[in-house]
């Protein structure tokens, strides 16, 4: 019902979480995105900086190998011009060095095809080199100095030279083509490193921005479905008083009803019940005259006319004077109830506890014929009512629970009362017979009584407690199981306020 | 009794049947009285003001008034009795109705009733009250209009 009232709170509070958590899900994965980025640009500059490294590497040994074959050569000119064993032992030497400078060059260009030929043909000059160098070595040993020197001036060695420092130099370029290659890979990684970033921060961003305007405007939305809220639940309070005085109104004017038809029909019922005596006073004299008739001229007497004297007009006043009496009950029952409803209601501090113990008490014996247990469960809020009429909603309620009880079982009575608000809800419960549900509502009524007629009783009590609930601006209601105990519910103002508008009328 | 004789019971009462018991009663207590019936509250202030015998113009008398009339309370016929100047506002009203409300058996005192009877429904109880009214009128001092001149 609150949620029909209330078409200013529909914020969807799913929607709205599922959206943020979807913002959430979004930075974090910008977050991941940049992460990830800046793992992959530090692993590609890591690799780029071995890469140089052996750039470096292949350069410097392909260098060293140069200056020994360049070193070899020079040795072996000394030698070849001067015969000094020093420059043999110095070129031996270099030559020593020269195939592990080789092979480094190998080694480091292996994955390389392209390199790895260059380097096999740099073998080979350097192979042929050393072929011719040994023959001119070898001469000059012998002392055959000039042949030697023939043998110098003759060979190709120069040319050889030159081979082998071309290849060297292709070497080097190819190196170096390589790392231009590397660097420009390396500078393309790093614009898709920033790239990334900048699109996971602008992400970043825009999810911070939109989180917050949501954030913010759901923040507002609340803020102002709290204050309708608030505003609804003053205008409930109105309402309920509203309710309250419109009930306690049409209780007023059927009470004021009752009691003018329950005297109007008095009237009448004065004149039936005086004319029946009037009548009996009547048959008297009659059945008098009968009985003198009968003694001096029974030819007089017929059978019908004693019969009609004797029977059936003491019969027919018998019957009227037993359903006139009974009417009257009943209109003393409605004047009983309407003029409830125009006592002055004089309000006080009630201690509930004792004066449900009161009533408690003023049952004892019935209580104690019928085997039954009255418990007053604390604490039991009090009350700011007329004493007269809480004392007999409660005794009325409490003796009806005595009275019904399901002589199957021992009877247990229970009140209990709850606070709630500006109201307080009072329980009476009972294990007793019960009240069928299709009786609830009719058990209040006027006359209305439910279940086995095995009670004294003219259906009044109940009728009466509903409009004493009503008159202090209360309600009660039952909820109850055939056989199953029945549990009245009774609401009153914790404090009793005055109608907003009497409209007590005066009386005729 | 004989010396009340002039003392007329002026019985308002818009229901017959109610009007035909209390004067058998009252008959059946022994008041011979002469019984004026009026059954609206109109036609019955006409008589008291301002008929030739009636009490306004000093006609001892003594009214049973009920209060349920048609076309006026009896509580306005009572108040006008009683407020009037003259011989009327010392004439003895006796309340006889089915009413039987607190407040307003106080109020009828308050504007000067002098009896307030509730018509029960037991109808022995009521019969028992109308004839003890009889006796009680056959010993009640109605005040003299001449007295008062």
């Amino acid at each position: 019902m609150y949620r029909r009232l209330l078409p200013g709170f529909s914020v969807s509070e799913g929607r709205m979480g599922r959206f943020l958590v979807t913002c959430m899900a979004l930075g974090f994965f910008a977050l991941i995105v940049a992460g990830v980025a800046a793992a992959w640009s530090t692993a590609q500059n890591e690799r780029h900086t071995a890469d140089v490294g052996h750039t470096y590497q292949v350069e410097i040994a392909i260098n060293r190998a140069r200056v020994l074959i360049e070193q070899s050569e020079t040795a072996r000119r000394g030698f070849l011009l001067t015969s000094d064993t020093a420059y043999l032992q110095s070129y031996r030497t270099v030559m020593a060095a020269l195939p592990a400078a080789i092979g480094r060059i190998a080694t480091l260009t292996a994955d390389n095809p392209g390199q790895q030929s260059k380097v096999s043909t740099l073998r080979r000059q350097i192979a042929d080199l050393e072929q011719h160098r040994e023959r001119t070595i070898s001469l000059s040993v012998r002392g055959d100095q000039s042949a030697a020197l023939v043998q110098f001036q003759q060979e190709t060695s120069i040319r050889r030279m030159r081979t082998v420092r071309a290849v060297a130099d292709a070497l080097i370029k190819e190196e170096q083509r390589l790392l231009a290659i590397r660097d420009a890979a390396q500078q393309a990684s790093v614009r898709i490193f920033y790239i990334a970033l900048i699109c996971a921060g602008l992400l970043l961003v825009l999810v911070a921005i939109i989180t917050l305007v949501t954030l913010l405007r759901y923040t507002r939305e609340l803020a102002t479905s709290r204050d309708a809220l608030r505003d609804f639940a003053d205008t409930l309070e109105d309402l309920v008083e509203e309710r309250t005085a419109d009930l306690s109104r049409a209780n007023e004017e059927i009470q004021r009803f009752a009691y003018i038809v329950s005297h109007d029909l008095r009237s009448p019922l004065v004149n039936v019940m005086g004319f029946t005596a009037e009548l009996e006073a009547a048959t008297g004299t009659i059945g008098e005259l009968i009985d003198r008739a009968e003694e001096r001229a029974p030819e007089l007497v017929t059978e019908d006319v004693r019969f009609a004297a004797r029977e059936d007009l003491p019969e027919a006043i018998r019957f009227i004077r037993t359903s006139t009496q009974k009417m009257d009950r009943l209109i003393n029952a409605i004047l009983k109830l309407s003029r409830q409803g125009r006592r002055v209601i004089a309000a006080e501090q009630l201690d509930m506890t004792t004066l449900v113990d009161g009533i408690g008490a003023s049952l004892t014996q019935q209580m104690e014929q019928r085997g039954t247990t009255l418990t007053v469960e604390q604490p039991l809020p009090d009350l700011f009512s007329d004493r007269l009429a809480i004392e007999q909603i409660f005794s009325n309620l409490i003796e009806n629970a005595v009275k019904y009880l399901d002589p199957k079982r021992p009877g247990r009575i229970v009140v209990r009362g709850k606070r709630d608000g500006k109201r307080i809800r009072y329980e009476i419960e009972d294990n007793g017979r019960g009240i069928a549900p299709s009786d609830h509502s009719r058990v209040f009524d006027l006359f209305r009584r439910s279940g086995t007629q095995d009670q004294p009783g003219e259906g009044i009590g109940l009728a009466h407690v509903r409009a004493l609930a009503y008159r202090l601006g209360g309600v009660i209601d039952v909820a109850s199981e055939l056989g199953h105990g029945a549990t009245f519910h009774l609401t009153l103002p914790a404090t009793y306020a005055e109608p907003k508008t009497d409209t007590r009328g005066r009386l005729r | 009794m004989t010396d009340h004789q002039t003392v007329s019971i002026i019985m308002i009462e818009d229901d017959e049947g109610h009007a035909r018991l209390i004067e058998k009663n009252i008959r059946r207590a022994g008041i011979l009285n002469e019984i004026q019936h009026f059954t609206d509250g109109t036609s019955a202030l006409e008589y008291l003001f301002n008929a030739d015998k009636g009490p306004g113009r000093g006609g001892p008398a003594l009214v049973l008034l009920d209060l349920n009339l048609p076309d006026m309370g009896g509580i306005d016929i009572l108040a006008r009795i009683k407020g009037s100047d003259g011989p009327l506002k010392r004439t003895p009203v006796v309340v006889l109705t089915t009413t039987d409300d607190k407040v307003e058996i106080q109020r009828c005192y308050d504007l000067g009733c002098n009896v307030y009877i509730t018509k029960p429904v037991n109808y022995e109880s009521f019969a028992q009250a109308i004839r003890q009214l009889g006796l009680f009128l056959s010993v009640i001092q109605v005040p003299d209009a001449e007295g008062h001149g």
